[in-house]
């Protein structure tokens, strides 16, 4: 029943959303503009809208002639960008998590092969919070609603920012159960109840169904999101890891329906070259 | 765009100097990146899928028979953020294009699209694009 209610949930998050006045791009330069983040009537800052696709997609350019006319264009790849100064308010980061010695080879075996051995090359679900930020968030005062558009399948978050505790009844998953709430202006989003066979990370970064993410996401002045994921995890880890914060622009973009996937290169592969998802 | 002679290609220096260019996998565990070949023949499917479009093209082989090729390239994303769509590729379905492609290492009729040039000369390629730092 609550899985028939989630539609109506979402197209009323989505017309209530839709009913906002401005769009991120015009919230962020308003802001900007006045040298604060938009915020909330709860106070909180408002992080709604629409945010640059971040996860990994081939560099390079597109040239096209048409009727003679030459027009090149960039693939924007700035969400995939680690800061190139400190962020304020981010965490201090490690280039890589701690693995207890008895899964250092196991992580190691993973990531050599990792065209081989990552469910996210064969279209699996990258879970949280290898997902990364958000495509589009709906800040309601009960709950915000991630978006994504993944390869994998456009998935969704809803999670409560009233109070209450972890679902006792959730099933594991890939993106596990979620509550969020505001630390001061940072929004904190704890996740739990994993299933263990996604990766954190690529480079084979394992996990036990017990892991916890914890994800922050706030606005720097300039109206752009920051996002920075910490993975704790003590059964496969010897101390949490924080990863460097990425940041975010707004993108008014529509998100849409992803197209499926289907990697069928597998059987190909004829040396264990690596790709790069995220 | 509604004229359907473009062409795609991706450079093959981009190609060779890769492992951080493709999305999915590297190029150089299936293509031999320097194979570059270009092809002629007629496009007969093209699927807009995740994690690379495919298109198929029939053309003549040495011998004169008629082979069915396999193209894959960038993502769906990828293409439409730059502008392509796939209704931009479909629109070649049933016309005679020029391909440009590095081809698979075992041999097979496989390869990956750098460039496509349509019957009225418009094309589309895929270019080497400036260095950036990615931090997977």
């Amino acid at each position: 029943m609550k899985l028939h209610l989630l539609p109506a949930v979402l197209l009323a998050a989505a017309v209530s959303y839709a009913q906002a006045p401005a769009t991120t791009a015009a919230k962020v330069k308003t802001a900007a503009a006045a040298g604060k983040v938009h915020r909330t009537a709860d106070g909180h800052p408002d992080l709604s809208g629409n945010w640059t696709f971040g996860i990994d997609l081939p560099h390079g350019d597109l040239q096209k002639i048409v009727n003679g006319k030459v027009t090149r264009t960039h693939y924007d790849q700035s969400a995939r960008h680690h800061a190139s100064n400190d962020v304020p308010g981010a965490l201090p980061w490690e280039p890589a998590p701690s693995y207890k010695p008895e899964f250092q080879e196991k992580v190691k075996y993973l990531a050599a092969n990792e065209s081989k051995t990552d469910p996210v090359f064969y279209c699996d679900k990258p879970g949280t919070p290898r997902i990364g930020s958000p495509r589009k968030i709906i800040q309601l005062p009960k709950e915000t609603i991630f978006l994504y558009e993944d390869i994998s399948g456009d998935t969704f978050r809803v999670i409560p920012t009233d109070g209450r505790p972890h679902r006792t009844d959730a099933n594991p998953s890939a993106y596990g159960d979620s509550i969020g709430h505001w630390d001061k202006d940072t929004f904190v989003v704890e996740t739990t109840n994993f299933v263990d066979d996604t990766w954190f990370g690529e480079n084979g970064y394992l996990h036990s169904d017990k892991m916890r993410a914890i994800e922050r996401l706030w606005l720097t002045p300039e109206g752009n999101l920051v996002y920075q994921a910490t993975v704790e995890d003590p059964v496969v880890l010897t101390k949490p890891w924080t990863n460097f914060a990425r940041v975010i622009p707004p993108n008014n973009d529509p998100i849409e329906e992803s197209p499926k996937c289907k990697e069928d290169d597998g059987t190909r592969l004829l040396n264990l070259d690596h790709h790069l998802q995220r | 765009m509604k004229n359907p002679l473009f062409a795609v290609s991706l450079g093959l220096t981009l190609l060779i100097s890769s492992s951080t260019l493709m999305a999915h996998h590297s190029p150089s565990a299936i293509f031999d990146m320097k194979k570059k070949i270009s092809l002629k023949g007629t496009v007969t499917k093209v699927d807009w899928v995740n994690p690379h479009i495919v298109m198929f093209m029939d053309a003549k082989g040495d011998d004169g028979n008629v082979v069915n090729w396999k193209f894959e390239s960038n993502p769906p994303r990828w293409f439409t953020k730059v502008g392509v769509n796939r209704a931009d590729f479909a629109a070649a379905i049933g016309q005679t294009v020029t391909v440009e492609i590095v081809s698979a290492i075992d041999g097979s009729k496989y390869g990956y699209l750098q460039k496509i040039t349509f019957a009225n000369g418009n094309q589309i390629s895929l270019e080497e694009g400036q260095k950036e730092e990615i931090r997977p």
